[in-house]
């Protein structure tokens, strides 16, 4: 499986305000941690080691 | 305040320094000379006598232990208690031991993983015994008195080498004076800060960390299983790491996670350790201490395991972080991987190449060791609060999804690595595991017991016909192998074994055939085996001249 870089997200405007209000009210702290147990949530949806390192690497290079 | 109690300290062997024949001008020169009488030396000279090769063994003091009686390596593994099974103290180990195979992790007063070894095992020895490491180094040494072909020399300190192209000279301290030893072949077992590795100057890129522990050796009445428990953030340690163990005579090791700048005099202080095991056990158990003492750890590696005629096993050549049990485990293994091949090169039978395979297959093994456990070891001290964080989401999401229990990581447990590809090993190689064989008449045997005694390796064939048999007996006549019939009415010696057992062996389909090494390790498998094949797999095993 690829890195997917085109849009494929359904609805990304949808998905934005969902990620947001999930954070809503929390402290720096515990969004930290809540976007740490997402991240291995999703990790284990894609569940395909080389896409998931193309996946570490291209956020590293995004910075 | 409380006050704690000691039991009776440990009374351990003593053995005499007998001034040996060079300090009265008598010098020889020795096949080989192992300096060190650790857990991996001991081994090398036992695996080296029940072949029937004397050797020279250098030891500092006269004992067993290391820091008086502190438990110090504690579990042994699988293929360590089959080679112990082959060097005749598996016995001694199992009645003395505690044998395990579950273990259980938890975050706070919460479980959040588990595992049982036991499920993927079909050898005779079980996953794991825990057992104090002087006990094993105690019964190396009474079986290598036994077998009467080790040269013991306590008291014995090594303080210069000087290597040439043919072997080497030592120059040895004793209590009657010092001497040169004269060896054709070195094994440094020295351990850690090995003396041999400082004077020839061997990049070993150490480094260390600065995660800090306290080892308290305890013995209460609590009943609790007997399973290996470790704690991520254990909230009678101030939510830092804790292992609970138990070992031989009753006694607990317990080990608790300190901050990294503590002073580790004061945090091994009887009053400060038995204030934090009274918060783990509770009000009502009463203990007592056997030893305490702070560690912290580092990790080295050599580039080379092998230089010229000097040999690097266990510590010497390779240190990890404890977790997982990878140090003293691999130390054994490195032993039992070169004595078969001294035996046959020592003896004529075997190209001197042979010795170069330790290298090539226990350096990757050492390698695979040290990612695997410094992973570990990053999961146990998170070094940024970055790290925290990712910790605290793998723990949080164990708690309730099965997903999230494959990454907790207190250890990875020590595992027979499997060899890469070479020339002495065309198809790379595996752990053959210590199976049990019956015979016609009842009687049950292992695959360590009939690799016991002299220096061969096994060819065991499923089911083969008489006349097959005859040709392929003849093929290997004079090879150090012996040929083993797995069912099937050959007229060859003849076992049977279970199913399960054949699937492990990879001998499922009559006829196939497995080359097994002297250490338990696959050489070749043969689907559909000639005489002359078998043969020419034998000779490229063993390398035979």
């Amino acid at each position: 499986m690829p890195l997917i870089t085109e849009p494929h997200i359904p609805d990304p405007d949808g998905f934005y305000a969902a990620w947001l209000q999930a954070h809503e009210g929390l402290s720096d702290d515990a969004s930290a941690d809540l976007n740490a147990r997402l991240v291995l949530l999703l990790a284990n949806q894609c569940g395909d080691q080389a896409t998931l390192l193309a996946c570490i690497a291209a956020a590293r290079e995004a910075a | 305040m409380e006050s704690f109690r000691f039991a009776e300290p440990y009374a351990l062997p003593s053995w005499p320094f007998v001034p040996p024949p060079e300090l009265d001008g008598d010098a020889k020169r020795h096949p080989i000379v192992i300096v060190g009488g650790g857990l991996s030396g001991l081994t090398l000279a036992c695996d080296l006598a029940v072949r029937g090769i004397r050797s020279v063994l250098l030891d500092e003091d006269d004992t067993v232990g290391v820091r008086g009686a502190s438990s110090r390596g504690i579990c042994y593994a699988q293929k360590s208690l089959e080679i112990f099974e082959r060097l005749g103290i598996y016995e001694r180990i199992a009645a003395k031991g505690i044998t395990w195979s579950f273990g259980k992790t938890f975050s706070g007063e919460e479980e959040v993983y588990s595992f049982n070894l036991k499920t993927d095992s079909c050898s005779v020895q079980p996953p794991f015994i825990n057992l104090q490491q002087f006990y094993i180094e105690w019964f190396l040494v009474e079986r290598i008195l036994e077998l009467g072909l080790t040269d013991l020399r306590w008291k014995s300190r090594l303080t210069h080498i000087a290597p040439r192209e043919d072997g080497a000279t030592l120059q040895v301290e004793t209590p009657a004076g010092a001497y040169a030893l004269e060896a054709a072949y070195v094994v440094d077992a020295t351990g850690a800060n090995s003396p041999i590795r400082t004077q020839l100057d061997l990049p070993a890129h150490a480094s260390r960390s600065t995660d800090r522990w306290c080892i308290s050796d305890v013995r209460f009445k609590k009943p609790l299983p007997i399973e290996r428990w470790t704690w991520v953030d254990a909230p009678f340690n101030d939510g830092r790491g804790v292992w609970q163990h138990l070992m031989g005579d009753g006694v607990w090791r317990m080990d608790y996670q300190m901050p990294e700048d503590c002073d580790v005099a004061e945090i091994s202080k009887p009053e400060v350790a038995g204030a934090r095991l009274r918060e783990q056990l509770g009000p009502d158990v009463e203990f007592e201490f056997v030893w305490i003492g702070p560690y912290g750890y580092r990790d080295h590696l050599l580039e080379r395991f092998r230089h010229g005629r000097v040999f690097f096993i266990g510590d010497a050549a390779h240190v990890v972080s404890p977790f997982g049990a990878r140090g003293g485990n691999t130390g054994i293994q490195d032993a039992a991987n070169l004595a078969w091949k001294f035996a046959l090169v020592l003896g004529g039978r075997a190209d001197a190449t042979l010795l170069d395979s330790y290298d090539a297959e226990r350096r990757p093994a050492a390698e695979k060791n040290l990612e695997v456990t410094s992973r570990s070891a990053r999961f146990l001290a998170p070094r940024s609060k970055a790290e925290h964080v990712m910790r605290h989401a793998v723990v949080a999401l164990a708690k309730r999804h099965a997903f999230a229990r494959g990454l907790v990581n207190t250890g990875r447990m020590s595992v027979a690595n499997d060899y890469p590809s070479a020339p002495h090993l065309p198809e790379g190689s595996r752990t053959v595991q210590n199976v049990a064989l019956r015979a016609a008449g009842g009687a049950t045997t292992t695959l360590a017991q009939l690799l016991r005694e002299g220096t061969h390796g096994l060819v065991l064939w499923r089911a083969p016909s008489a006349a097959d048999a005859e040709a392929m007996s003849t093929a290997l006549a004079g090879l150090p192998v012996r040929l083993v019939a797995l069912g099937g009415s050959s007229g060859l010696a003849a076992f049977e074994a279970g199913e399960a057992e054949l699937a492990h062996l990879d001998l499922a389909t009559p006829g196939s055939l497995l080359l097994v090494r002297p250490d338990g390790y696959r050489a070749a498998r043969l689907a559909a085996p000639t005489p002359a094949a078998v043969a020419a797999a034998v000779r490229t095993a063993f390398a035979l001249n």
